[in-house]
């Protein structure tokens, strides 16, 4: 019969009528004690040996019981000061004999605690009187302790005494489980008809392919339980996984990708988004502006027209703001706060030709805004745009369009919060139920373009549009708690790695 | 957006639904689009809202919108004026930046603490909001009683308080929390509120000033005087507004004349006397507009009777009358607008004066809509079919990424503002310089933090930042990025160049330039375009083990190991083989 190494020559060791130990068979075959054990498990798996199991108890010094060996445990050390005081025939002020035992710190209570228990005397009002006929020579805490310093076996000493130094700390018990190996008879038997070591192999190699000789070998096992070392691959970044996913789920709903500049003219941004020049948003507060020279082209006629919407307003009806209004401004560069200046730069007719209804557009980029830096606010963050136009658009294909794209995200139960915004009308605060916590909360802004930012724009039918910061959704998404741990310089490494990646 | 604080007790006694529950009021206040935010130690709401109906900055303006919206009030509502008693008239002094006045007196008004509280928090919401921090206008509340007209002066035909333009250092009063007379100047070097709002006026060469027959007693839009000061024994108030357009300052005293009409105070007009004319305010003439029914079932995707419509524009507190052609309107109700011969129906909304926010006819489609309520409509998918598709340049940086991921780089994610520190000094670049990276930076006017005071004109240096923020995590740190980079141009319409770069740090103890250039290689066969690394000389690279990236034929980037100087400037204690070239290049 073939066994591996191991087994083979752990049966050859091991003896049917004395026990021997894991350790004792390690010796004898040179084997890795764990190896022994392995081997022993799987023979008696086979019925070979028997393998019996015990513990030892083994008691150790800790540093503090290797202390009071050598100074003596602290009531001790008070007792004998007690007698020397003379404390045996009357009362001696405590602090008298404290300070003659030489006792200081923690110690000092040890030795009051442990005095009283040992019946080495009493303690009354400050003062201490002394048993003197208690042995302190022969305390028995003092002698296991010896012992042990000793190297002495102290399998003899009383059990209570023991418990009490591992309870006080000054000794360490451990447990350990010893394993001794006895060949059974059916061992016996293999051994009398004789075993054969199989040949076995750590890895498979070209030249045993080649040659054949895989089929003479046997594998060692490996523990496939243990752990394999750390290997990394390179992971798309949490936020772009997130933006994919937001792009898949627009394209499929026949949405069109828009792209444009950062640095853009205010007029692009704000003026054709029918913000007035004075609203709060676009103070130098909210905005970054560049230091650069005004934006050099801007389609003349739709400044024009642009710029009475917002003095005049649009149709027979309409009003202009109250609020001063300068071209300057307006060709002003900043870095856009809302990728709506994209949205404002195709609907123009200026980006990629005049659009005939029905068309639908979407962005996920970057914007900037002048925020305070905190978990939940970077001063740049992705937003996700998105526009429908066609004719005789509805409120209720609006309601429709986010629900289901949000559902595509898990999250249900949309309710739209009638809102402002200058360039909308009607608006909607979007409010939705959070996949895990249920709670409700914010997940959008949208509406309906107005007449005063599609007239001047040469758009004459409906348009409907929405945004939504990415970062939000990934909160919701993954529970991140700090924004700035994924996006920004000061990433967490770590973090990234160990992000599940999305589905 | 505002945030107006508002007791539920006052709610209840100011809509007479005194049983109504706190939880009732906050489903119909959210259906108003006021979302509560929380309370205050006392008790009242703190409700959030849209930054439109500024009407509803005070709980008399949310009282009121909330008895629309039970149908206890209809229609256009106007407080009854008095004709006026006082004048005010304006100097041909007054500053030229703020030329304009409005006002009204108030008699009879009954102000208790919570009502005077109301008051305060009214005026200083509006100007927060649409007095824009009291540069358009700004509102000034006196107790009339302590101010004296000049109708006994002979010259005099009634009462009258002058606006007019002050010399700072001229005369003097006594501001409100001021113990001493003071001068304007004096006013905006010392006293607490002077110089909050100081800004405002500091480039007049005079100041404006609100004078009666005993002298200065308001320093509009700064502070008033403490002579006149309101209290809660107050009876009779003088408001007035001053500010940079008169149509803002008219809306403002609306406002607050509708708040105080609902404490039951009666309003009084005056008279603004201009050179160039005579206004009687406050103006509470009713506006009007037009909107088609069709338009209104357009957008909100329903069917309506003319009935509903008119029904639904009276709970919105406006009034509608079927606009006959371009004629007068028709009753409502008892129409033949309703017949199928109708050519198109239109009704004629007046609007009430407190409105601040009709422009347009849609702003009045939007009012039935909430009226209606938007959350009863049924949500539809839009029956209308677009083809979906990527942007030729998405498409590009994904694919490059998922090359980039393939060779094992972690995908980085960072902020395209940096500063110039981070983007040339600590990279040893020179500004201006020709290599990769010295390009001149595009810089925000007048930054809010060092860190944070260009667009960055390469990638690498953030790539750099990830790696010194990141010295306690397991290497090898191997990050890439594309993303955006900039430079000022004048030549480019925006001015500044946008370009998108791939940029790739390999930060391991064994890390060379072969490390850089073997992934470089693998990435421009993915794209199938042709490398060659002829030797440069850039300044955050070991010389001789610098080269450029040149792709079919172009110079589009950079390859090396970064400089010692460089990774010891970020506390790196490895080598780093890094690469950055421009995205386009594998196109």
């Amino acid at each position: 019969m073939k066994l591996p190494e191991s087994q083979v020559a752990v049966l050859n060791a091991a003896s049917a009528t004395d026990e021997q130990t894991v350790g004792d068979l390690a010796d004898e075959t040179g084997l890795k004690p764990e190896t022994v054990t392995q081997a022993a498990f799987e023979l008696r798996e086979e019925g070979y040996v028997a393998v019996e199991e015990r513990t030892d108890v083994d008691y150790e010094l800790t540093e503090e019981g290797r202390e009071y060996v050598e100074d003596g445990l602290p009531e001790v050390r008070l007792y004998r000061a007690a007698v020397e005081a003379g404390a045996a025939d009357s009362a001696a002020p405590m602090g008298q004999v404290i300070g003659a035992s030489g006792l200081g710190g923690p110690a000092v209570d040890i030795a009051l605690a442990n005095f009283g228990r040992k019946g080495y005397g009493d303690i009354d009002s400050g003062e201490l009187s002394a048993d003197g006929d208690a042995d302190a020579g022969e305390d028995p805490e003092s002698t296991v302790l010896a012992a042990l310093a000793d190297g002495q076996s102290v399998d003899d000493a009383d059990e209570a005494t023991l418990e009490q130094l591992v309870s006080r700390n000054l000794v360490d018990r451990r447990e350990e489980t010893v394993r001794s190996v006895t060949l059974t008879d059916e061992g016996v038997t293999l051994l009398m008809e004789g075993v054969e070591t199989a040949e076995t192999v750590d890895r498979l190699t070209p030249e045993m392919l080649a040659s054949g000789e895989w089929e003479d070998v046997e594998f060692t096992e490996y523990n496939v339980e243990a752990d394999a070392p750390e290997t990394r691959g390179g992971k798309t970044h949490i936020l772009r996984q997130t933006a994919d996913r937001v792009k898949d789920v627009l394209v499929g709903m026949g949405f069109q990708e828009m792209q444009g500049p950062h640095a853009d003219a205010d007029f692009w941004i704000n003026d054709c988004l029918f913000m007035p020049q004075d609203h709060p948003a676009r103070t130098h507060w909210d905005r970054f502006a560049l230091d650069v020279p005004p934006i050099e082209d801007l389609p003349e006629d739709l400044v024009e027209r642009v710029e009475d919407a917002h003095r005049k307003g649009v149709g027979r009806d309409g009003d202009g703001y109250h609020s001063p209004w300068s071209e300057d401004f307006a060709r002003a560069i900043a870095l856009r706060g809302h990728t709506t200046s994209l949205s404002m730069r195709y609907l123009s007719g200026h980006e990629v030709g005049e659009l005939e209804p029905p068309q639908r557009y979407f962005s996920v980029e970057k914007v900037y805004r002048n925020d305070t830096l905190d978990p939940t606010h970077l001063l740049e963050f992705y937003q996700i745009e998105g526009w429908v136009m066609a004719d005789d658009l509805s409120v209720r294909d609006l309601m429709g369009t986010f629900e289901e794209f949000y559902a595509q995200f898990g999250i249900t139960d949309i309710q739209f919060k009638p809102h402002y915004n200058p360039y909308t009308e009607p608006s909607f605060e979007l409010f939705g139920r959070h996949p895990e916590t249920g709670e409700l909360i914010e997940i959008g802004n949208s509406g309906m373009f107005r007449d005063e930012v599609l007239e001047p724009l040469g758009v004459d039918c409906d348009v409907m549009a929405w945004g939504l910061a990415l970062e939000r959704l990934l909160m919701l998404m993954y529970g991140f708690d700090d924004i700035r741990d994924v996006h920004g310089t000061m990433s967490d490494i770590e973090l990234l790695r160990e992000t599940e990646v999305l589905r | 957006m505002p945030v107006v604080d508002v007791h539920p007790d006052e709610l209840r006694r100011l809509t007479g639904h005194e049983d109504k529950s706190d939880e009732s009021f906050k489903e119909d206040l959210f259906a108003l689009g006021l979302e509560f935010e929380g309370e205050t130690e006392d008790g009242a709401f703190q409700l959030e809202f849209g930054p439109d109906r500024l009407d509803r900055l005070s709980v008399e303006g949310v009282a009121r919108s909330l008895r629309y919206q039970y149908g206890d009030d209809r229609g256009v509502y106007v407080p009854k004026t008095n004709d006026p008693d006082f004048t005010f008239t304006v100097d041909e002094s007054v500053p030229e930046e703020r030329p304009y006045v409005t006002g009204a007196i108030i008699r009879g008004v009954d102000l208790d603490e919570d009502a005077l509280d109301s008051l305060i928090q009214l005026q200083e919401k509006l100007h927060a909001t649409m007095g824009r921090k009291r540069a358009k206008g700004a509102i000034g509340i006196h107790d009339l009683t302590m101010i004296q007209g000049d109708a006994l002066r002979e010259d005099s035909e009634g009462n009258s308080i002058t606006y007019r333009g002050v010399d700072p250092d001229g005369d003097t009063f006594v501001p409100l929390d001021g113990d001493r007379e003071m001068t304007p100047a004096a006013v905006l070097a010392e006293h607490q509120t002077g110089k909050q709002y100081a800004g405002l006026v500091s480039e007049y060469e005079r100041y404006p000033a609100i004078y009666d027959e005993l002298g200065l007693f308001s320093f509009p839009p700064v502070i008033n005087g403490r002579r006149t000061e309101v209290s809660t024994e107050s009876r009779e108030l003088l408001v007035e507004l001053t500010g940079t357009d008169q149509w803002t300052i008219d809306r403002m005293c609306n406002i607050v004349c509708y708040a105080l009409a609902a404490r039951g105070a009666t309003i009084e007009e005056v008279e603004v006397e201009y050179e160039s004319g005579t206004l009687v305010r406050p103006d509470f003439e009713v506006d009007t507009k037009r909107v088609s029914h069709e338009r209104i079932e357009t957008m909100l995707g329903v069917e309506f009777e003319t009935r509903e419509v008119a029904d639904l524009f009276e709970r919105s507190g406006l009034g509608a009358a079927l606009a006959d052609d371009d004629e007068g309107g028709a009753g409502v109700g008892t129409d033949a607008a309703d017949g199928d011969d109708a050519e198109e129906t239109v009704y004629e909304v007046s609007i009430p004066p407190y409105r601040v926010d009709v422009l347009h006819p849609l702003d009045l489609v939007d009012d039935v809509g909430r009226a209606y309520g938007f959350n009863e409509l049924d949500p539809r998918y839009p029956n209308v079919g677009t083809v979906g598709g990527r942007h030729e340049r998405s498409r590009l940086e994904d694919a490059v990424r998922n090359s980039l991921v393939g060779l094992g780089f972690e995908d980085m994610l960072n902020f395209h503002m940096t500063s110039e520190a981070e983007v040339q000094e600590r990279m040893g670049v020179e500004a201006g310089s020709e290599v990769l990276g010295g390009g001149d930076p595009a810089e925000i006017t007048g930054p809010y933090s060092e860190d944070y005071t260009i667009l960055r004109t390469w990638a690498l240096p953030s790539l750099m930042m990830v790696l010194e923020n990141n010295t306690h995590r397991a290497y090898p740190q191997d990050l890439a990025e594309i993303g955006l980079v900039a430079e000022r141009d004048d030549s480019v319409n925006t001015r500044v160049k946008e370009r998108r770069h791939v940029a790739g740090v390999l930060a391991r103890h064994d890390a060379t330039f072969e490390d850089a250039k073997a992934r470089l290689q693998t990435l421009c066969r993915d794209f199938a375009v042709d490398l060659e690394t002829p030797p440069t000389e850039h300044p955050s690279f070991i010389d001789g083990r610098a080269a450029s990236v040149v792709v079919d034929g172009e110079d589009v980037g950079v390859v090396g190991e970064v400089h010692p100087r460089v990774l010891v400037e970020h506390d790196l204690e490895l080598p780093v083989a890094a690469f950055e070239f421009d995205l386009d290049a594998l196109r």
